[in-house]
């Protein structure tokens, strides 16, 4: 299913190829105001929900949007789109943090595990329980996979988009989202009535 | 395990609903950014000035320095060499005589064309 991607796509619209960046370049404090406005919440909800934690995603935005200002003089416009180009900066610095968990600091079980239990998680059948679960299975993906489920479920970037922003192959696109939502419906099978859709639904 | 399109359409359902439900970004993080944003305004190219009042100075001392050594070589010429030189005079009827400059110099051929 082609589903309709309005985030990414308006924002990248709006911003008119980096139009928005090179007026930045040239002194225009609005239009840097403006690409925060319309750059960092798209960023933050990738972070966060790759992340599942608020204050590193701050972070990884932050220093995004830093190298955003740093490379703005030189940028070429219509060489790239300034949000597929942010989305694989926010990318590379996400898994940079993921691999740092994964050196000793922090234990990966603690990482890949839901931070609770999601039969609890579903318990009471509100939309935020959902979310919740739905979140709680994200994070017990894989690393790659859940950057790609994120990107082109929620963030709703497409198939060629995600593979520019992950530096991989469209193909390989399509089989980390194949797997990864096998995995999450792997996750909440369990959890099916709680979730909405029983067996005889 | 799960290729039920049910399964999908549920797990669809659930995207769904959590695109409406992005993480919120705080105003205060989001003020923090767009501070940082203008703070880091690329600074426009200094205007390059210091180059042409070189050239101007220096092309004030050139001519000073050519100025004052016409003005000596003047000098030199009025006090050393006198004699080589004859004068302009006015003569009765207003008119200008002008006579060989250089002793030996057939000036007034110049003129006589």
């Amino acid at each position: 299913m082609d589903q309709t991607l309005p985030r990414a796509a308006d924002a990248a619209d709006d911003m008119a190829d980096g139009a928005l960046l090179v007026a930045y370049a040239n002194g225009d404090t609005d239009a840097g105001r403006t690409m925060v406005r319309l750059l960092s919440p798209m960023l933050f909800g990738y972070a966060t929900r790759v992340l599942g934690d608020r204050a590193e995603a701050e972070d990884v935005v932050q220093e995004t949007m830093l190298k955003l200002w740093k490379i703005a003089p030189d940028w070429r416009q219509g060489e790239a789109k300034v949000s597929t180009w942010a989305y694989r900066v926010m990318a590379n610095l996400c898994t940079d943090r993921l691999r740092q968990r994964r050196g000793g600091q922090v234990n990966i079980d603690d990482v890949a595990e839901p931070p609770a239990d999601l039969a609890s998680a579903v318990e009471v059948m509100t939309e935020a329980a959902r979310s919740d679960a739905l979140n709680a299975a994200l994070q017990t993906l894989p690393d790659r996979q859940r950057q790609a489920v994120v990107l082109r479920h929620l963030e709703g970037a497409t198939n060629p988009e995600i593979a520019r922003i992950m530096d991989i192959g469209v193909e390989a696109v399509e089989s980390l989202t194949a797997r990864g939502k096998r995995a999450l419906k792997a996750a909440l099978a369990g959890h099916k009535e709680e979730l909405g859709y029983s067996d005889d639904g | 395990m799960m290729d039920d399109p049910r399964e999908d359409a549920a797990l669809e359902a659930l995207f769904q609903a959590e695109r409406t439900r992005a993480p919120e970004i705080s105003p205060e993080f989001m003020a923090r950014l767009e501070a940082e944003a203008v703070a880091a305004i690329p600074k426009p190219a200094p205007q390059i000035r210091s180059a042409p009042r070189r050239t101007s100075w220096l092309a004030g001392i050139f001519t000073a320095s050519g100025l004052s050594g016409a003005a000596l070589a003047g000098i030199w010429i009025g006090f050393a060499m006198p004699e080589s030189f004859d004068t302009l005079t006015l003569t009765a009827d207003n008119s200008v005589s002008l006579t060989a400059f250089l002793p030996g110099a057939d000036m007034g051929s110049l003129f006589d064309e």
